[in-house]
């Protein structure tokens, strides 16, 4: 099956997640980083590491250090970056 | 007899086709409280909010769009300020070309002990920098300041008014409620604090808009307090923007019809609009052709103004004018104090006021002709 569709990268995996205070920054660490041409999903915010806003924002795990500093020259304020991969 | 709309600077009309379209989508087919949930309506409506904040920090050249807070009108935006800043025993210096929702606060917080100094512009309705730094006390803890008059479309050199205050220490509110849109503001360049706007006039979105901008929001409080779906465990109001000052839900429709405006003067270019003003303001008076039974308020033509225009008519009181230019040539102006009664007193026409013209980009030069032309009739009792 694979051998012919030779364009499909693998998905990659958002296993990290930041959570925010508020969702005005969740919402603009989307727009931000998508901006930058991550790929970053926002879900609701597991309870389990933030009993804040409603949503979160996973990531690809191993870019964590490129996206703390986007979100830092971006004023975006967060909680949190967690390692946090679906169940 | 068609309507020409000459009141551009209470509302503008009409908007940007986008602006109704975006509205009624935001209607239609968004729903959703933002902030409040993690679903999909939710997320979009927030979205739509975010976008509208980043458009207009794009406009002003805010870095954070945090910082631009959703207020439902710039009277709303300068009570936050004034009542979440100043404390019995302050001094505030403000101007006399001040509206009333700068005016009426104030003489509310005078009552409750803080000490307020006029600076009085000139007849021109400029108000002199010099003046301000002249005025400005020991104990000032803020300057509020109108960008551009109301009456008589003049422009404040507001940026050396803010390097004045910066070098004082004294923090800056600027009224841009007939500015923004209209003229360009950089507020990485503009020493303000606090930057006051209406959504639904030069920024071309609907009524029920307007916003505060808040270069530092540590000891300002907030005027409303309730929910902002943030720290909902909590009891106590959230201290960070935007959350700070948004209490209970926004008005979204309204806020997604301000982004349309807001995208259409990014495309079009605030400075283009400005220049455009300019122009029309020019054929109205070339057009008057300098008639001595018109007299034309706001200073010499080489002083900014925005697309506002105050004028009288010999013989007749501005109240029959607007009357006459709107039952004989259905054209739209508004007459009166223009709820600035003290800006009328500094260039000499209170209690009866002015007509008051207001363009904006969709106006055309015609249209200026044809206002002029009208008013040159009633001049003649024709």
């Amino acid at each position: 099956m694979s051998l012919f569709r030779r364009d499909a990268a693998p998905k990659e995996k958002l296993e990290g997640v930041v959570t925010f205070f508020g969702s005005h920054h969740a919402l603009r660490a989307e727009s931000v980083l998508k901006k930058a041409g991550h790929a970053v999903r926002l879900v609701p915010g597991p309870r389990e590491i933030s009993p804040n806003c409603g949503v979160a924002l996973r990531f690809v795990q191993e870019r964590k250090g490129e996206i703390a500093d986007l979100l830092k020259q971006s004023s975006v304020q967060y909680e949190g970056i967690h390692h946090y991969p679906e169940k | 007899m068609s309507v020409l709309y000459l009141d551009n600077a209470a509302t503008s009309w009409p908007k940007p086709p986008s602006v109704p379209r975006a509205m009624s989508g935001a209607v239609r087919h968004g729903g959703g409280n933002p902030g409040r949930s993690g679903h999909t309506k939710s997320i979009q409506a927030g979205r739509t909010v975010l976008g509208a904040r980043e458009l207009l920090a794009e406009l002003f050249h805010v870095h954070d769009p945090s910082h631009i807070v959703f207020t439902k009108n710039a009277t709303e935006a300068l009570n936050i300020v004034l009542f979440g800043l100043l404390r019995p025993g302050d001094r505030v210096l403000t101007t006399s070309m001040e509206h009333n929702s700068v005016l009426r606060p104030l003489a509310a917080l005078t009552g409750a002990g803080v000490v307020v100094d006029f600076v009085e512009a000139g007849t021109d309705g400029l108000v002199s920098p010099d003046e301000v730094a002249a005025r400005l006390g020991a104990g000032t803890r803020l300057a509020v300041v109108t960008h551009a008059s109301n009456v008589t479309g003049t422009v404040n050199d507001i940026t050396a008014i803010g390097a004045i205050c910066r070098a004082r220490g004294v923090r800056l509110l600027v009224d841009a409620a007939q500015s923004a849109g209209c003229i360009p503001i950089d507020l990485e360049l503009l020493p303000a604090d606090y930057l006051a706007f209406s959504g639904h006039k030069g920024l071309l979105g609907p009524q029920g808009t307007g916003g505060l901008f808040v270069r530092q929001e540590a000891d300002l409080a907030p005027l409303t307090r309730g929910g902002t779906g943030s720290l909902s465990d909590r009891e106590d109001q959230p201290e960070f923007l935007p959350d700070r000052f948004e209490s209970g839900t926004l008005n979204v429709p309204g806020i997604a019809g301000l982004a349309a405006g807001a995208s259409y003067l990014l495309k079009r270019g605030v400075e283009s609009v400005a220049a455009y003003d300019r122009r029309l303001r020019s054929a109205f008076l070339a057009a008057l052709a300098g008639d001595p039974r018109v007299k034309v308020f706001g200073g010499a033509e080489s002083i900014p103004h925005t697309g506002v225009v105050s004028i009288r008519i010999d013989g007749i009181s501005p109240s029959t004018a607007g009357e006459a230019l709107e039952k004989r040539f259905g054209i739209l102006t508004r007459i009166g104090l223009h709820c600035a009664p003290r800006a009328h007193r500094t260039i000499g026409t209170f209690p009866d006021g002015t007509v008051r013209l207001g363009w904006g980009p969709f106006t055309r030069e015609r249209d200026m002709v044809k206002a002029a032309r009208a008013i040159l009739a009633l001049a003649g009792g024709k």
